[in-house]
This record gives C-alpha cells, structure tokens and sequence, in this order.
C-alpha cells in the first residue's frame, strides 16, 4: 500500500491493493535494480567458474572466448531487443544467418574478396527484414507468421544454395580476422563489433526519435498512431533493422567458422528472445533495455562456458538453460505485477 | 418489506481504481422476482457496481449478503454458483464455438467426466432457446454468424443454463430493434414470473417504466436514490437525481462576444458520413469557438470525432482545416493540419502508460527538438515541462511515469502534447471521464483558456452539463443523427434529456 | 544413420565374421576382388557387386532423407552416379524428404510404379517400417540403406555403416599411436546427443581405450553435426584442456569448425582423429601439416552398393566373391582408419 504519488484533490485516499501504482521512484529503482540483478547473476558465474575451474577460468584466454561466442548471437540479439520492443517477435534471425552465410561464402561470392563477403552478408540480412518489414507493415500479416515463413523459406533457400555443403572461406583477409594476431590490445575484432552494436543500439534506443517511436509502437500501438506516429513504416524499420542484425552476424559467423553453412544460426531465434527476456524485455512490448539483452546472452554464454570446462553433457546444459528462463520469466512477471 | 430477508443486499460498498473513486458507498437491496433497474449517467459506477456484483471486481469495502448470509465473490465462478449470471453490454462469447458450445462453455454435460456429449448440449440448449422465444437459433450454429440480437439470446441462454436467481442484464436492449425489445420484454416477464430477480440497466427512461419495479439511481459513485417505485416516480425527478450535483462544477466565463459571429471557420465538416454509424454531417468551428455535441453511447459521437480526426475512413464528406481539405482517413495529415484529438479512452488510445510525462508529451513533436534523428533531450525536458507547467500538471516532475498521474492530470498530459505540438483545432472526446469532480474545473478553465487562445474546439460528452456549461454552441445528438443545434444558454439539461432520451429506440 | 540397440548386437555378433573377411573394405567384399584402384569418378569404388555385363534392364526406386547434410548429399550422388554407369539400370529417384509422411507417399507412389527393386534410406528407420513391408509384400525386394527398418521382414538386405565401429577404430588408431606413453590423455568431440549413434559411437570408443590402461578420456563435449557448433564446442574444450594428447571427433562436417577453432587458438599439441570421411578431412591428411591425422570412415558410398545390391537383386545374381547364390540379407561396412599412407586410395570418396 503506497500513498497515490500525486496528492489527489478528492478524497481518493488509499488505492487498492492489486495495481497499486508505487512512487516513480521506486520504478526508477527497480529498473536500476533489474540491471544490478543481472549483473549479480553474471558475478555469481564468474565465482562458481572461479571455484570450478579457476586456472581455466579466470584466464585472459577464456574471457576472449567468452567474449567471442557471445558476439555472434549478441548481434542477433540488439536487433530482437528492438523487435520485442515494438511488441512484435523475429522467428527467422537464425535463418536469415544461415542464408547470409551461405550466400556471402559461394564460390561466385568469393571472388570479390572480402567486401563481396561482407557486402552479400549484410544486404541479404537486409532483404529478408525487408520482407518481413512489408508483410508485416503493410500486407497486415502477424509477426510470428510472416517470420515463421521466412524462417522455413530462407533455410530452404539456404539448402538449395549449398546442397547441404560446407562452403569453405578462402580468402585469408577474412579468416585472418578471426586468429590471435587480429586481436587489438587483447580485444578480438569480433567482440569490437559486438561492442559497436551495442553501444549503437543503445544509442538508437535511448537517444533518437526512431527510439523513441519504436518503445510507443510497442507500449501502445493505437496511442501511438493517433499521436500521428507512423506506425506501419516504423515496423518495416524495425524489421530492417533486426535483417541487419542478422547480416553483420551471419560475417561475424563466416570470420569465427571460416565457413559457410545451412545449418548455422540454429536455433538463434530461441536464444535471441530468451536473452532479451531474461533482459528484461517485455514480450508484450513497450519495455526493454540494450543493457539487460546483452547481459543476458552473456550469462548465457558464461553458463555454457562453465559446463564445458567442467566437462558436464548437453542434457545437463539444455536443463539447466530452461529453468534460468523460467526463473527469469517468473521474477519478471512478480516484478511487472506491482508495476 | 417482506420479512423474508431480500435476495441480495449490497450496503456500503467502495471500489476505487487509481486516480478514481468508481463506488463511493453504494447501497442496493434487490428483491426475489423484482425488476430492479439501475439508472446513472456515464460513469456514475453502474458497470463498476455489476463488475462487483458478478465477481469480476473485489470491493475495497463493504458487505454483499445473500439470502440474509454474508458472503464474499471472490471471483465470476463464485458469483455464478451462487446463481448470480451478468450478461455483460459487450457481449462475451467465443465467435468460433457454437451456440451450444458458448452455452455450456466451463460447465458442459459430459460422459465419464471428460468426454463432451454434444447431442445433449446441443438439445438442451434448444430447450433453452425455445423458453426464449427463440427455437429459430441452430445450436450447432458458430456464434460469430449470429446477428447481434441473436447473439445476446445466445447470453441469456447461457446464463438460465446456470441455476440462476439473479440476472443482471447491461443495457441489453442497446442492439436490439422494437420486436426483439418486446420479446426481451416477455422474457423479463417469464423469468421474474418464476422467482427470479433482475438487476436492468438502461439509458431508456420508457423502458425501465414498462418493465421495472425500482429503480436505484446512482451518481459519481453514490447511490442517491434507492428503491424508488419506477412507475409512478415523476421523469423530472428522476432526471434531477441522475444530473444533480453534490459538487457544483464552476464553468468559466464565456467570452463577452460571440465567437460564433466572427472570424472564418478553422475547422470545416461538410457532409461528412460513415455507414451504419453516422449520417451527414455538416459543421464549422471558429478559433476561439467551443462546439459541444451532446448524446449518449451509441449516438455516433466519438466516431464522428474520430472520423474527422482521419482515424477512421469516412464513406462520405470532406474536412477542412482553414479552407484546404485533408486527405481523408490519414491521422497524419490531419495532425499536420493542426489536429489535435483527446480520445475517449485516455489510457487505450492516448496513452503510453509505461512512460514518463515528458515523452507523453513529446511524442507528437519529436521532430521539434531533435536533429537527424539525435534527440536534444534538454530542449525536449525545456519544452515539455512548459506546456505541463502551462496546464498546471500535478506532480510538477517531467520524469514521473504517466500511469501514477491522476486522471485529469492525464488529460492534461494529453492536452499539453496538443498544446506543444502547436496544434489549432482540438478535438475532445469525454474530457473528463474518469476525472474526478474536483479536478474538473481545472479541466474546463484549462480548455476555455485555449479557445480563448485561438484554437477551435470541438467537444463530446454524455455529460450534458458539462456540455451546456462550456460549449459555445451545442448539436444534439441521437442515433447517428444531428437533432437540434443551438446556442448553449438557448438550452437547458432537461430539454437535452429529452431529445437524447426520449422516445423508443425506433422512433 | 541411427540403427537400434538391439540389432546391433546381432550385428556385433556377425561383425567378427566381417571382420576377417572383409578387412580391406567393404567394397572389396562386394567386388570379387578384382581390382581396387578408385577412378575419379564417380565416387565409389566403381567394382560392381555382380557381373559387369549388361543383364536384364532393372527399374530400381530410390527414395532417400533431405540432403541438408555433406553425407546425406553423398549418399543421392553416389547412388545417381553408380545407377548411370549402368545401360541396363533406370533410377527413379523421389525428392529427398525428411518429413516421414511425405516419404511414405513417395515409398508407395514408387510401389504403385511397380519398380523392381526399392532402395531406401529412411528419414526415420521406425517409422518407415510399415512400408516396407508393403513393398516386400508386393514382392519388390527392398535394400534398406542405414537407418534399419524395425524388423528384417521390412527389407531384403540391409547394408549400412558401424557407428560403433566407427569409436572401436578411433580408438584404436589413437591407442596405437599413444602406446607407451605414459599418462596419456585424450578429448572426445562428439556429435548431435539426441541421436543414438552419437552414443554408439562414444561407446565403441571408450570400448577401444578399456585395452589401453595407460590412456584416458578427460573431457566429452557434444557438438551438432554443424560447423558453427564444431567450432564453439572445440573451442572451449581446448580452454578447459590446456594439455592433452589426442582427439577424436566424431564427424568431418564440423571438423571444419573445430580445426578452425584449433587454430584460432594456435594450438598444435596433440593428435586428432575425425569421422565420416569428407574430402576437407583427407585433403588435411594428405598434406599432413595440422593436427588432422586420421579420419573413420561412415562411407556414403554405401548409397553406390545399394544400387549394385539392388540391380544383382533385380536380375536374380549373387555377390561375386561369395560362394552363396543369394545376396546376403545384411551388410555392415568395415569403418576403415584413413592417414596418410592410405588416403590416396580414398581420396574420391570424401565427400563436400
């Protein structure tokens, strides 16, 4: 029971129970204290890696790698976190890897070299979430539909381009990328990317009208039109946006494996909402941070880290990936219920 | 009274919702085969007060007995085992399932405990339709083919499929034409017939003469009137009780001048139409000028505010903003026009209730204050909180989430979203639903002073005082259609009333 | 590729006798022994099972899983390729599947065809069963291909690899190569642990270690049969070992990301051995220059003795090289350890 945060002119007095609508500090806090949250969460993974595994652990090396295979879904994940945002969902982020990826890594492809590679990879990331974008915006079709289409279709497409081969880089300016002697002052090219991404999406997000227009879309669609917001042209952006996403992971995919493949970004779209869920993203919309999804794939990214160094099997891993998103979901829902 | 305790007895009960007190101490007594109507204006907690009768809603405070026991309606299901069934105004069936399906949807006739016997559903539920005067309904028939009326027999079947001894009935003849009401009528008649009561809501003044008992008239909240004989008791009186105010509203001045002589139109309708909701219409606001249009749900009158506000596509007609026309249906040209709308449901339409004040206010005129996109947050803060600060907004603290405002600060974070984005016809709908009456004044001074401005406003409101005291010019409303026009101190409540209410749906 | 628990004993059991018979390949059981020098291609040993002459023209169906995989793309290859080399066989080939009730319609679109012969590589062996016995109950023999059908009344003759012959030889080749070492350490890569041959294999591998008490298995992670998981896989299992002597992955494919991550992570410490038998895996043999030293083979060109099988099965002829008029009812190929002094021969094989 709080006290109603403006003094009303009537008698209003105390608000019920249910809903009742704390001071707007006490969000402000809880907010801070959803970041700090999962910050503990991460500092507790790095004590139980710590304890477990500490010569492994707790080595420049495993950070880099750490670091490294969260950037691939982390990139994945900002473009979700938007989508989310806007109170839509991107089934097809994995496809859409795997598509690039192939595309980007044909033979035909790899004669242009390094730019033919990155440039295919990025415009075709962009022409699925142009895709989406129209079915969604503009031909009325639910987003789980429209990208659950794409989903099937791009992995269609990407097996008809391999005939489910392994598409071998050769071209070393793009492999070189993803060795030791790229790494900056410690820092691998591939989590440099990841850090531009983020700390972009954080800017779009919190700094800009496209922002701005993207949480309103999300918190209320109807507001948002009769407040003179575009919003079908918004939800092509958005979907423009995470097909991006998808591009710039789908190069970052092809430097880390050195190779392109049908089968890569399997199951993205599963660790991308999971992510920006235990993020604090609302699959509802309206609500979400760049901050919370990227702590999130590195927790999840940290967990898997320390299974494998201490040798435990994918059954234990998968179990274990399912309840941290329940706990999440259920601490959300808890916080979001006194809201 | 009988020495038999009433069937239910509701005394003191409270609800209050944040920023608002729907039910302020209200009392109900409801007899074994009475026609009890409840009689109010638009939020005056009717739909509160069958929201807590069902179930729906747990009050703050106060007691409900039934049968001469105190007992607590936790939830619908409760409300429902006790033999209390609401067939709600918005109707609320399941369009894919069949008739028979809705009817017995959570409680159907099975075998072995799990498997549904669909030929017994389906027959007693003929059973039922036929009691209804309705045999020609096909229970295997999907709900969502039915008309409107059929759908509500559908409801009513539903809720005599319960062992039912009270039935509350929202507005029920809304949907129907004359023969239906008749039939609704005999129904009413038949069930009360066999013991059971009925809590009538109605907007009809005739029909609650026809059918009802009593009657309960409730007002802000409050029942001020209970159980009174609703045959004899005089129109006038009635009417009184449900505009009569506790709190006198103090409307401000009117301009010495008439506006409504000089200047050219800002705001130009002509012809303006939509099937099935509203016929044409031709109007024009001055700069300076408030126009009211008075009338009741279902008079067409937030449609026709939304249709000139482009967000609904007219079928006819044309609106002008100082002589050019807009692009019809295109909320954003309108808004380029200088269009501003205060929707009638603040928080589904309006509002982002996750955000704070300032971005509430911003969001129509991010472009103002942001360069290739890069928001200048300062300048943002700067000009928000002047247009807050302009209308007064309480708390004064541009970061406070929207949703912890009151509901006439809301209003007025909408109203300052208008004022910033520079916008020069406003278009109100409901202004001050869910505001509560002391902060209407605020409101009313707030929306003279911007046509006093130079903006043109365009007003809606059920509540007919709201509507004489500060519109400049007043168009009746009823059914779609425009019934009277003229000057606001030529009309008073009760002549409104009657053309709004008088008279059956049919004529 | 998954094949029950409980046929492989029966297969274990029969593998002794393969084991001495058939030790240079399965190929050369089916060939009469001939001659065993590989031509380019197509893929396969080009020995047929029966006599080379041109006999009684056979229609022969073929109806086989999605090729979304290296070795599954194989598989159509080797199999288009074996039938064209025949003038006396037709191959009617159905549009890879991995759906099982769009191949049971395709299995019995090819029956109402009256083909003569059937050869079908199942999505899933299980479920296919029923319509296997449809076929043999049309009398049209059927050669199942891998994933075996529940019971043999479903087929003619089953031929197929040794997923548990496969980790026997790993381990094996790695425990020779350990011998005298003290202390010896080993990782496992393995494949997708949803499938049981994943776990048939880890099996036969640790079964091959059990003779070697100086070696032992440290670490078992389990990738996805994906290039992308190969590589995030190996990578942190080289982080967690910083020291090890040997490594057996299960599966060439994502080989190509685990050597990638070995790599990236400069590390050239131990021996490591890969599985299935792609062409990236024998090039890396040959030149000999990484940790790559060997791979087992899982041959697709299984998919080539299905059509010789299928078409001796259509003209009514033995296996040449067995003193039996029939065609055996199973085969299991030998999973063969390729290095660098045998890879040559292999080399048109591998598979993209």
């Amino acid at each position: 029971m709080t006290q109603h945060a403006s003094p009303p002119r009537d008698s209003t007095g105390k608000v019920p129970s249910a809903g009742a609508p704390p001071v707007w500090r006490g969000l402000m806090a809880r907010a801070d204290v959803r970041t700090l949250s999962l910050l503990g969460v991460l500092a507790a993974l790095i004590v139980i890696g710590g304890i477990t595994k500490p010569e492994e652990f707790l080595d420049t090396r495993n950070l880099q790698l750490v670091l490294t295979q969260a950037s691939v879904i982390g990139v994945v994940t900002v473009g979700m976190t938007f989508v989310i945002i806007s109170g839509g969902i991107d089934l097809s982020v994995g496809a859409i890897v795997a598509l690039a990826s192939v595309w980007a890594t044909t033979v035909a492809t790899q004669e242009y070299g390094f730019a033919g590679i990155l440039f295919t990879a990025v415009v075709v990331g962009v022409g699925c979430g142009l895709v989406n974008g129209m079915l969604i915006a503009y031909g009325a079709m639910v987003p789980f539909i429209a990208t659950l289409a794409m989903l099937a279709s791009a992995r269609g497409l990407a097996l008809q381009i391999t005939d489910g081969k392994t598409q071998i880089v050769t071209i070393p300016s793009v492999l070189d990328l993803g060795e030791r002697d790229a790494y900056v002052l410690g820092i691998p090219p591939l989590v440099m990317v990841f850090a531009v991404v983020t700390v972009i999406g954080w800017l779009v997000l919190n700094r800009t009208t496209f922002g701005r227009r993207t949480v309103a879309v999300g918190g209320n669609a109807e507001a948002a039109r009769l407040a003179g917001i575009d919003v079908r042209r918004q939800r092509l952006y958005l979907y423009l946006l995470s097909g991006l996403c998808c591009g710039i992971a789908a190069f970052l995919l092809i430097i880390l494996s050195g190779s392109g493949q049908n089968t890569n970004g399997n199951l993205y779209e599963l660790d991308a909402i999971a992510a920006a869920i235990i993020g604090g993203t609302l699959l509802t919309g309206g609500r979400g941070t760049i901050v919370g999804s990227v702590l999130g794939v590195l927790i999840f990214t940290t967990i898997t880290n320390i299974f494998a160094l201490n040798n435990l099997q994918s059954d234990v891993q998968q179990i274990a990936k399912g309840a941290i998103i329940v706990a999440a979901v259920l601490v959300q829902r808890r916080t979001a219920s006194t809201t | 009274m009988a020495p038999e305790p009433p069937l239910l007895s509701m005394s003191g009960i409270t609800k209050s919702f944040p920023g608002v007190r729907a039910l302020d101490g209200v009392d109900l007594d409801v007899q074994a085969g009475e026609v009890h109507c409840l009689l109010g204006q638009n939020g005056a907690g009717k739909s509160t007060l069958i929201k807590v009768l069902a179930g729906a809603h747990q009050p703050d405070t106060g007691t409900i007995h039934w049968r001469g026991e105190a007992v607590t309606l936790r939830s619908p299901i409760a409300a429902m085992r006790l033999g209390i069934a609401t067939i709600y105004q918005e109707l609320d069936l399941v369009e894919h399932l069949s008739v028979a399906e809705n009817v017995h949807l959570g409680h159907e006739p099975t075998a072995a405990g799990f498997v549904v016997r669909g030929k017994s559903a389906r027959a007693s539920t003929a059973g039922l339709l036929k009691r209804l005067g309705h045999p020609e309904i096909d229970p295997a028939r999907l709900v969502g083919e039915l008309s409107a009326a059929q759908q509500q027999i559908v409801s009513m079947a539903r809720a005599l499929s319960h062992d039912v001894r009270l039935i509350v009935m929202d507005e029920p003849s809304a949907a129907l034409d004359p023969d239906e009401v008749d039939n609704l009528f005999r129904i009413v008649g038949d069930l009360t017939a066999a013991g059971v009561a009925v809590v009538y809501i109605s907007h009809r003044l005739e029909e609650i003469r026809r059918i009802g008992d009593r009657v309960t008239v409730l007002k802000d909240g409050r029942a001020v009137a209970g159980g009174l004989p609703a045959k004899t008791t005089p129109t006038r009186e009635v009417v009184a009780l449900m505009t009569g105010r506790n709190v006198e509203y103090v409307f401000p001045e009117r301009p010495v001048k008439d506006a409504a002589a000089t200047g050219e139109p800002l705001l130009e309708v002509r012809g303006l139409a939509r099937d099935g909701e509203f016929e044409p219409l031709d109007l024009a606001v001055r700069p300076g000028e408030i126009v009211g249009l008075a009338g009741l749900v279902g008079s067409g009158r937030s449609e026709i505010l939304e249709t000139i506000y482009g967000a609904r596509k007219p079928t006819a007609g044309q609106v002008l903003v100082d002589g050019r026309a807009l692009r019809p249906g295109s909320v954003r040209a309108a808004v380029r026009a200088g269009l501003g709308l205060a929707p009638e449901e603040r928080k589904a339409q309006a509002l982002l209730m996750l955000e704070s004040v300032t971005r509430n206010v911003s969001v129509s005129s991010m472009s103002r204050f942001s360069r290739g996109g890069w928001i200048d947050r300062a300048a943002e803060l700067r000009a928000a909180r002047a247009a807050t600060r302009e209308l007064s907004l309480r708390p004064d603290n541009p970061s406070a989430p929207v949703r912890t405002l009151s509901g006439g600060n809301q209003q007025k974070a909408v109203l300052a979203r208008w004022l910033l984005r520079g916008c020069r016809v406003l278009l109100l709908d409901e202004p001050t639903r869910g505001v509560d009456v002391g902060a209407r004044a605020e409101l009313y001074a707030v929306v003279r002073r911007l046509a006093d401005e130079g903006l043109a406003v365009l007003l809606v409101s059920s509540e007919v005082p709201e509507v004489l005291g500060l519109a400049d010019r007043v168009l009746v409303l009823r059914e779609g259609r425009v019934v009277h026009t003229a000057p606001a101190r030529e009309l008073d409540e009760h002549r409104v009333l009657d053309l709004v209410m008088e008279g059956s749906p049919a004529s | 590729m998954p094949e029950p628990t409980d046929l492989t004993s029966r297969f274990t059991s029969r593998r002794g006798l393969l084991f001495g018979t058939a030790a240079v390949g399965a190929g050369a059981l089916l060939t009469g022994c001939t001659s065993n020098e590989p031509k380019d291609e197509p893929a396969a040993n080009d020995q047929p099972a029966a006599e080379d002459k041109p006999g009684k023209p056979v229609t022969i169906g073929f109806a086989g899983p999605q090729a979304d995989h290296g070795w599954l793309n194989a598989i159509n290859d080797n199999a288009k390729s074996r039938a064209k080399k025949y003038s006396d066989v037709t191959l009617e080939i159905t549009e890879g599947s991995n759906d099982t009730a769009a191949q049971i319609g395709q299995i019995e679109t090819l029956i109402n065809k009256k083909v003569d012969v059937l050869v079908v590589l199942p999505a899933d062996g299980k479920a296919l069963t029923q319509v296997g016995l449809k076929a043999m109950r049309a009398n049209i023999p059927v050669v199942n291909l891998d994933r075996i059908f529940n019971t043999p009344q479903a087929y003619r003759c089953w031929i197929g690899g040794d997923n548990y012959g496969m980790g026997l030889n790993a381990g094996h080749y790695i425990g020779e190569k350990l011998k005298g070492k003290s202390n010896a350490t080993v990782i496992e890569l393995a494949g997708l642990d949803n499938l049981e041959l994943t776990q048939q294999r880890t099996k036969g591998f640790d079964d091959a270690l059990k003779n070697y008490p100086n070696i032992k298995k440290v670490a078992r992670q389990a990738a996805e049969f994906t290039v992308e998981s190969g590589q995030a896989k190996m990578a942190q299992l080289l982080q967690a070992q910083s020291k090890f002597d040997a490594l057996w992955n299960h599966d060439d494919d994502q080989g190509v990301g685990a050597l990638r991550a070995i790599e990236q992570a400069g590390r050239d410490d131990f021996l490591m051995v890969g599985g299935a038998g792609a062409l990236s895996a024998f090039q890396a043999i040959k030149e000999d220059d990484g940790v790559l030293k060997a791979t087992v083979l899982y041959p697709p060109t299984m998919a080539a003795s299905a059509i010789d099988l299928a078409r001796a099965l259509g003209q009514g002829k033995g296996v040449s090289g067995m003193a039996e008029f029939e065609i055996p009812a199973s085969i299991t190929l030998y999973s063969a350890v390729v290095d660098k002094d045998n890879v040559d021969q292999y080399m048109s094989t591998g598979f993209k």
